[in-house]
């Protein structure tokens, strides 16, 4: 076994290290916090440049061929950087459903997105079905089109969307505009845009239909498994950054006059997050490698261990990293609130611990099928 | 990046499983299985027919006798083994002594040990603790006297493992009480069968006798025995604590209970009490394979030369917390089943008849070898600076 990062990932994850030290401080965090249009003109552009929009799909449908481990490496340094830009929500999350589709139409719309000419978000989820992705309550009726879509993030300004619909018990993936839904704008827990969609027959021609039947749920599950590692990989750059930030305050924080880091108790909860941390980092190099495996079972095996283990280990750095910092652990001034609630935003997006393990034993007991 | 093995390491492992399959001897697959203590006997039989392969020393290097394979290797070895149902061996000579010999001891001491411990024929202990040291082991009282060319020795050691079936203990003693606690202390030899050394036992909670008391009164210990130098003893033990760290998380061995606990879902009462215990054991899974990758990562360090330093505490923690883990989870699922503790013939599925025991057992295993609390007393000081 060989757990080296490539060069390639290496370089790309210092580039954006790089790039958001330079261009996305805690005060440009807290300035987009506020704004509900989360689409920042220079820096799309600078993504751009970099590369990034074309990163994550294959050479063959026009992107750059990047691996799993390489979006993994951008997305955690944006949860490092606490970055709300809406890379994975408009490039990453709607083009890997396009790519995963793989139809003529779909890869059109891909190729556009890779362009950055396209606002397109994905709406999977409501709270009917809630993690269940395979199984929406939306339902496409003949041509008509009807339901709620919930939680559709979209960085505020998306004016296309990619819906998930049941045609009797077939699966659908409908290409629709935004402009025929009823649209309900909201910030989410970790501070990023997301609207509801109601949809009241809406009418759906042959050609907005990108696929069905067992092709849908087979992107549909590819999907949710790569978005769930990309979960796991913010949820690592929050918690690295988190911790390094608590091991710093126990060091120089006094209390009784001394360092609050020479008490044991404290020195072993950082011990206790330090080895946490590197189990998590563990499973993220896994997950960032099985997470795009062929076999059905393995992938979904590896995602959901990988997702439910960050629920519940992730989750505890980040409440410890609180606990540890006091008081000033819980104002919205400093930035270990934020990573909390990123962590926790993350740890409920994309499936929770309990379906993840569900997932977990039912992708163990069926041979190769989606679950 | 690749989570695969090699092709070479998959037709070693093929070969491993192959010989287990056909030379670990029955009563002692089955003693495992059943999730019972193997004797002296079996642990015996079992360590020299590892010996007899060159296979019990096989993390040593190949100039001291080891086999010459690597981490992988070793890593693969040993989760064949636990798979085949064949217990670890004993951590004494092969895992503790015999590093030690190798690296500090004179060329005479390692000619005359080292093979012992090789064909699995020499049994050690280990003479650490004592009544008023435990974890602050530099504490440790027992006196080496030089007289001539002889220490004698006096005071008391506990918690001996096997001390009862040792044939000899390398034992830490105070041979200068003049100096800072920690470098008046010495590493010394003992035969088991000098006179004014005595055992006693002492029954552990699982029922069993592992564990013993050690008193010493006038002991004569042969000066030949000093291993080091007098004052070196504090150094050689914390070297140990850094050494050979592929299997210490027990990855293996939790994959073999994990595996026994699913075989018994079957027996269980009810469609509810089987979901529970899936979903219980899927927890185990999740966490015993954020272990395991772990483990891989170490591993493949210490294969490319740049093995993991103090951070492999960690194994240790993590792995003696899940192995505490899914023994309770055993005894819990097993529910009444869990209960009976010397009946000869189980009232239900048969792991579960002695997974109290293993329970009980388990409970030492975040207090030997330096309890987790010291444990991260050493990482927040090495590691975090604190």
């Amino acid at each position: 076994m060989d757990f080296k990062l490539p060069e390639n990932t290496t370089m790309i994850a210092d580039t954006a290290r790089r790039y958001l030290k330079d261009n996305y401080s805690f005060d440009t965090y807290i300035a987009q916090l506020n704004e509900s249009n989360h689409l920042e003109a220079n820096r799309w552009q600078a993504m751009n440049d970099l590369g990034w929009f074309g990163l994550p799909f294959a050479e063959s449908v026009g992107g750059y061929g990047g691996s799993l481990l390489d979006v993994c490496a951008i997305v955690q340094e944006l949860g490092a950087a606490l970055c709300l830009d809406p890379f994975v929500d408009l490039i990453v999350s709607p083009g890997k459903l396009l790519e995963c589709a793989n139809t003529p139409t779909s890869l059109a719309l891909l190729d556009r997105i890779i362009a950055g000419e396209a606002r397109v978000a994905c709406g999977l989820y409501d709270r009917h079905a809630g993690y269940h992705v395979l199984n929406p309550s939306l339902r496409l009726n003949g041509e008509r089109l009807s339901g709620q879509k919930h939680v559709v993030s979209d960085g505020g300004v998306a004016d296309a969307v990619l819906v998930s619909a049941m045609s009797g018990d077939e699966l659908v993936i409908v290409a629709l505009p935004f402009d025929a839904c009823d649209v309900e704008r909201y910030r989410l827990l970790d501070g990023s845009r997301a609207a509801s969609l109601t949809l009241d027959d809406v009418l759906i021609t042959d050609e907005m239909v990108l696929c069905r039947g067992d092709a849908a749920k087979q992107a549909v599950s590819a999907w949710f498994d790569y978005l769930c590692a990309l979960d796991c990989a913010r949820m690592y750059g929050a918690c690295r950054e988190l911790y390094q930030a608590t091991l710093e305050y126990a060091r120089t924080r006094k209390q009784f006059g001394t360092t609050i880091g020479s008490f044991q108790v404290i020195q072993h909860y950082l011990v206790d997050a330090f080895i946490d941390l590197q189990q998590l980092e563990s499973m993220l190099l896994m997950v960032s490698v099985k997470g795009e495996s062929e076999c059905n079972s393995e992938r979904i095996r590896a995602t959901s261990a990988a997702k439910a283990y960050y629920a519940s280990q992730a989750v505890g750095i980040a409440q410890q990293g609180i606990q540890i910092h006091g008081g000033v652990g819980v104002t919205e001034e400093l930035n270990i609130g934020h990573y909390f609630r990123l962590v926790t935003h993350a740890s409920l997006s994309h499936g929770d611990r309990e379906h993840h393990m569900s997932r977990f034993i039912q992708a163990g007991e069926k041979q190769n099928e989606v679950v | 990046m690749n989570l695969d093995f090699s092709n070479e390491e998959k037709e070693f492992r093929k070969s491993i499983r192959q010989w287990m399959k056909e030379n670990v001897p029955d009563d002692i697959r089955r003693c495992t299985a059943r999730g019972a203590m193997l004797d002296k006997n079996m642990q015996q039989r079992w360590e020299r027919l590892l010996g007899s392969q060159g296979w019990l020393t096989s993390t040593w290097p190949e100039q001291f006798g080891g086999p010459g394979w690597s981490a992988t290797q070793r890593y693969i070895f040993d989760q064949e083994r636990a798979s085949a149902g064949a217990p670890p061996t004993s951590p004494f000579g092969v895992a503790m002594v015999g590093p030690v010999l190798y690296t500090f001891g004179s060329e005479a001491q390692k000619e005359r040990w080292l093979p012992g411990i090789q064909r699995g024929e020499t049994l050690w202990c280990q003479g650490y603790s004592e009544p008023n040291a435990g974890s602050d082991l530099a504490s440790l009282k027992t006196r080496a006297t030089r007289n001539g060319d002889h220490y004698l020795v006096n005071g008391q050691k506990i918690w001996t493992t096997q001390a009862h079936w040792a044939d000899m203990m390398f034992c830490l003693v105070r041979t200068d009480s003049t100096v800072k606690q920690q470098q008046g202390i010495s590493f010394l030899l003992i035969d088991m069968k000098t006179p004014g050394l005595e055992v006693r036992p002492i029954y552990s909670i699982d029922g069993h006798h592992h564990l013993n008391e050690v008193y010493f009164t006038d002991v004569k210990v042969p000066v030949e025995n000093l291993v080091g130098q007098e004052g070196m003893g504090w150094t050689i033990a914390k070297f140990l604590l850094t050494h050979e760290r592929t299997t210490i998380a027990g990855v293996a061995d939790i994959h073999y209970e994990i595996n026994r606990l699913k075989s018994a879902i079957d027996a269980l009462p009810t469609e509810t009490d089987k979901q529970l215990a899936v979903r219980r054991l899927a927890g185990l899974e999740v966490d015993l394979m954020a272990l395991e990758y772990t483990n891989f990562r170490t591993v493949a360090a210490t294969d490319e030369g740049k093995p993991f330093g103090p951070e492999s505490s960690g194994l240790k923690i993590k792995g003696t917390e899940l192995q505490q883990r899914v023994s309770q989870a055993m005894v819990e699922i097993g529910g009444l089943m869990s209960l009976p503790w010397d009946n000869e013939e189980p009232i239900g599925e048969q792991i579960f008849n002695q997974a109290s025991r293993r329970y009980n057992f388990l409970r030492a295993c975040t207090i030997y070898g330096g309890s987790n609390e010291i444990q991260k007393n050493v990482l927040a000081k090495m590691l975090l600076g604190l």
